[in-house]
């Protein structure tokens, strides 16, 4: 009922057109890497998707994320715009509800965008390559695992948000952890657990892919306990 | 209303915005794996290019292609929630101030907080620089005048991005799309700088003249170097448009 | 029977006292005007009822429920307008009222039911950030008035409308129990205002209760004395004028 709400208060915003156009241009990386490097990706021995994913993955997350922060800060900045947020909190219904309702939204067009970017590859793999027997179960376990590596970034940018009533401050401060994951270095491995930085790991290549897995849940576990701490502290300074 | 006092109202107005405290995280932050990572500056023999440059030069490399831009649309974000907020935009439009001298105002303190950006990550670079040459035992502080010439040089060709970030938040009124279209036109300069159409796109031009730096300082390393023809002219005719485009939109969806 | 009872209720700020251990006494069923100069208190207590801020000492029951534990079944049964309206700007007034439909699980029809007591069925479709300011503020009554709950909060509702916009929300507020059993906490600075929606009112001033009764109760105040029981404005005045120096020459 919360998603339903919320999807309905970012009518005319351009939260879905962000997502999409954020989609759509990251799915034109891999597309026109293809158009002007023909050559040099099809000789490479490697299946279709390792080499797509390999050559565009990082330039995609980046479209990724960089669309997760904007989202994310519009989410709160339609409530602390016009002080609806002092109505929400005069109404039945927590805050925490709230933040599930934002995080579920943001969490399904997430998975809009990743479904549009397996798409381009699906294009490209057609396209350019033979796709061999085991594709679609590589494709699946690529993007689930894209998937999962997203959660914690979607998380953390939503909490900043809902701390920050400026717009700014919430951009300001996505904007930087998305520099501080480009720059972090991946050893030692706790850097590259940095949640603006997971979005960015493809599953191959990636040595203990498990251990990712559980720092994406841990990562979540994180961030609702800081929610509900935030709303705390943020009630007793009323 | 003359300008300099439209400019220190609007000077006024990012009072307690807090911008700084971007500004300097972003700035800090940027070195902390250059000082991790220092023993790597020692590794550029295929590069042929000096531990100090090396240090310099990757640190100013990650700033221009991502964090100096990014700034410059948070600092857009800053300027126009600022007057969205409360309706301030309504109470600015009905005084006797020209919105051309508005808008140019508004870009002024841009270019100020770019400036103050740059200013910031200098002196955040001598700080590293001093650490890592105690840790290394070896001086990575390079003279001033060479670092303020590149800087100056990286503020200078920022000029038409800063220019065209500004008309894009004054014509497209909802923030997602103005922050959106900003940030989705910094990605691709990475690929764009090793095109022959660079000069055509100024998000790229702080990446390519760092890049074209780093050229200069790597023995074995070739980097495209900017002609001055077309880059200059082009870049000051999408300046140019882009400020008079910024200039005569000012406040049009306040006034629809 | 009191439906809102408090008990030296209290709120400080750094330095300040916004709210000095006032106990109110808001009879069920009534129309129930909280009046006080600007900065008397008024708001913050109200902000106090709906748990939108936390009081510094005291407490309160709503209907018999306590906060901070019953917080969420308070504001089920209580409808509110604090301030200045509060909005979604990119939505119309329509679905701005739909949304705390869904969420106080309301039927459909008391959208256009709520449209429909404040004036605006023909403005429904208009987005809210485009609405005049008189139009906001009946949009922010129909947020508070949508499934006629059984407690109503408003502060100075009637601010920013036109003459003929006063008199309709007023009436509209003065039938309000009658009709549909609500009781209504309306807070206002203006004397003549209040004479003409309530029957019990509170005077507060600099964060203390000086008065409580009914309107009958203030006129005998007044008589005995010495001001016209007709000018109860005069009687306001001039309790908020002694007040004030009593605490002048307190400090």
């Amino acid at each position: 009922m919360n998603i339903c709400l919320e999807y309905k208060k970012v009518k005319r915003t351009g939260f879905i057109q962000l997502f999409l156009c954020g989609a759509i241009l990251a799915a034109v990386v891999p597309v026109v890497n293809m158009v002007f490097r023909t050559e040099m990706y099809t000789s490479i021995h490697n299946t279709p998707v390792q080499i797509l994913l390999g050559a565009n993955w990082q330039l995609m997350a980046m479209f990724n994320v960089l669309v997760i922060v904007t989202g994310t800060c519009l989410l709160y900045h339609i409530e602390y715009d016009n002080n609806s947020i002092q109505k929400l909190k005069s109404l039945p219904i927590t805050e925490s509800q709230v933040f599930l309702g934002k995080a579920a939204l943001s969490v399904i067009m997430y998975m809009s965008v990743l479904v549009i970017e397996a798409g381009a590859v699906i294009f490209c793999s057609c396209h350019w390559f033979v796709t061999g027997d085991g594709f679609w179960k590589e494709l699946c376990q690529n993007f689930i695992y894209s998937f999962i590596m997203g959660l914690p970034c979607i998380a953390l940018s939503l909490l900043v948000s809902e701390a920050c009533k400026n717009m700014w401050m919430s951009f300001g401060i996505g904007v930087v952890c998305v520099f501080t994951a480009l720059i972090l270095p991946e050893k030692p491995f706790f850097l590259s657990l940095f949640p603006f930085a997971m979005p960015f790991k493809m599953l191959a290549g990636t040595k203990h892919v498990i251990n990712y897995i559980y720092a994406s849940a841990a990562w979540i576990a994180v961030t609702s306990l800081a929610e509900l701490l935030l709303i705390k502290i943020r009630r007793s300074f009323e | 209303m003359n300008f300099l006092s439209l400019l220190s109202v609007e000077y006024k107005k990012i009072k307690r915005s807090k911008i700084f405290l971007i500004l300097f995280a972003a700035a800090f932050i940027l070195w902390i794996p250059s000082i991790i990572n220092s023993d790597l500056n020692f590794h550029m023999e295929t590069e042929g290019i000096s531990p100090e440059n090396n240090f310099f030069i990757q640190g100013f490399m990650a700033m221009s292609w991502f964090m100096f831009p990014a700034s410059i649309v948070v600092v857009t974000v800053l300027l126009n929630q600022t007057e969205r907020a409360d309706n301030g935009i309504i109470k600015m439009l009905s005084l006797p101030a020209s919105t051309v001298k508005l808008s140019l105002a508004k870009f002024i303190v841009m270019l100020s907080l770019a400036a103050a950006q740059i200013l910031i990550l200098t002196g955040a670079y001598y700080a590293s620089a001093a650490i890592v040459s105690v840790i290394q035992d070896y001086n990575f502080i390079l003279p001033p005048l060479f670092v303020a010439k590149e800087t100056g040089i990286i503020f200078l060709s920022a000029l038409p991005m800063t220019a065209f970030f500004w008309m894009v938040s004054v014509c497209i009124q909802t923030p997602v799309f103005s922050v959106g279209t900003g940030m989705a036109s910094i990605v691709p300069s990475v690929l764009l700088i090793n095109t022959k159409a660079w000069f055509a796109y100024p998000m790229s031009y702080p990446l390519f003249v760092v890049s074209s730096e780093y050229g200069k300082l790597a023995a074995n390393l070739e980097t495209a170097q900017p002609e001055l023809i077309p880059w200059l002219p082009v870049a000051v005719v999408i300046t140019i448009i882009c400020l008079v485009i910024s200039c005569s939109c000012f406040g049009w969806a306040a006034r629809r | 029977m009191n439906i809102i009872e408090t008990k030296n209720l209290v709120k400080t700020y750094s330095g300040f006292t916004a709210v000095s251990g006032i106990n109110l006494h808001i009879p069920k069923g009534e129309v129930y005007g909280f009046l006080g100069p600007n900065g008397a208190g008024k708001s913050t207590t109200m902000k106090m009822f709906l748990g939108l801020v936390k009081p510094t000492s005291g407490s309160f029951t709503i209907d018999g429920k306590k906060y901070p534990g019953n917080r969420i079944e308070i504001l089920k049964e209580t409808g509110s307008f604090i301030e200045a309206p509060a909005f979604y700007g990119n939505l119309s007034g329509e679905e701005n009222l739909e949304i705390i439909c869904k969420i106080l699980g309301l039927p459909k029809s008391s959208v256009s039911e709520a449209l429909e007591l404040t004036g605006l069925t023909q403005f429904g479709k208009r987005l809210a950030k485009k609405y005049s300011l008189g139009m906001k503020q009946r949009l922010g009554l129909a947020s508070a008035l949508i499934g006629k709950p059984p407690v109503l909060i408003l502060d100075e509702p009637t601010n920013g409308l036109d003459p003929a916009g006063i008199h309709e929300i007023r009436m509209l507020i003065r039938s309000l129990p009658e009709k549909y059993g609500c009781t209504v906490l309306v807070s206002s600075h203006l004397l003549s205002e209040i004479e003409l929606m309530a029957g019990n009112i509170g005077i507060l001033n600099r964060g203390h209760l000086l008065f409580e009764g009914t309107l009958e109760e203030l006129r005998q105040d007044a008589s005995a004395k010495g001001y016209p029981a007709d000018n109860l404005e005069e009687m306001f005045l001039a309790m908020i004028d002694e007040d004030n120096r009593k605490r002048g020459a307190v400090i």
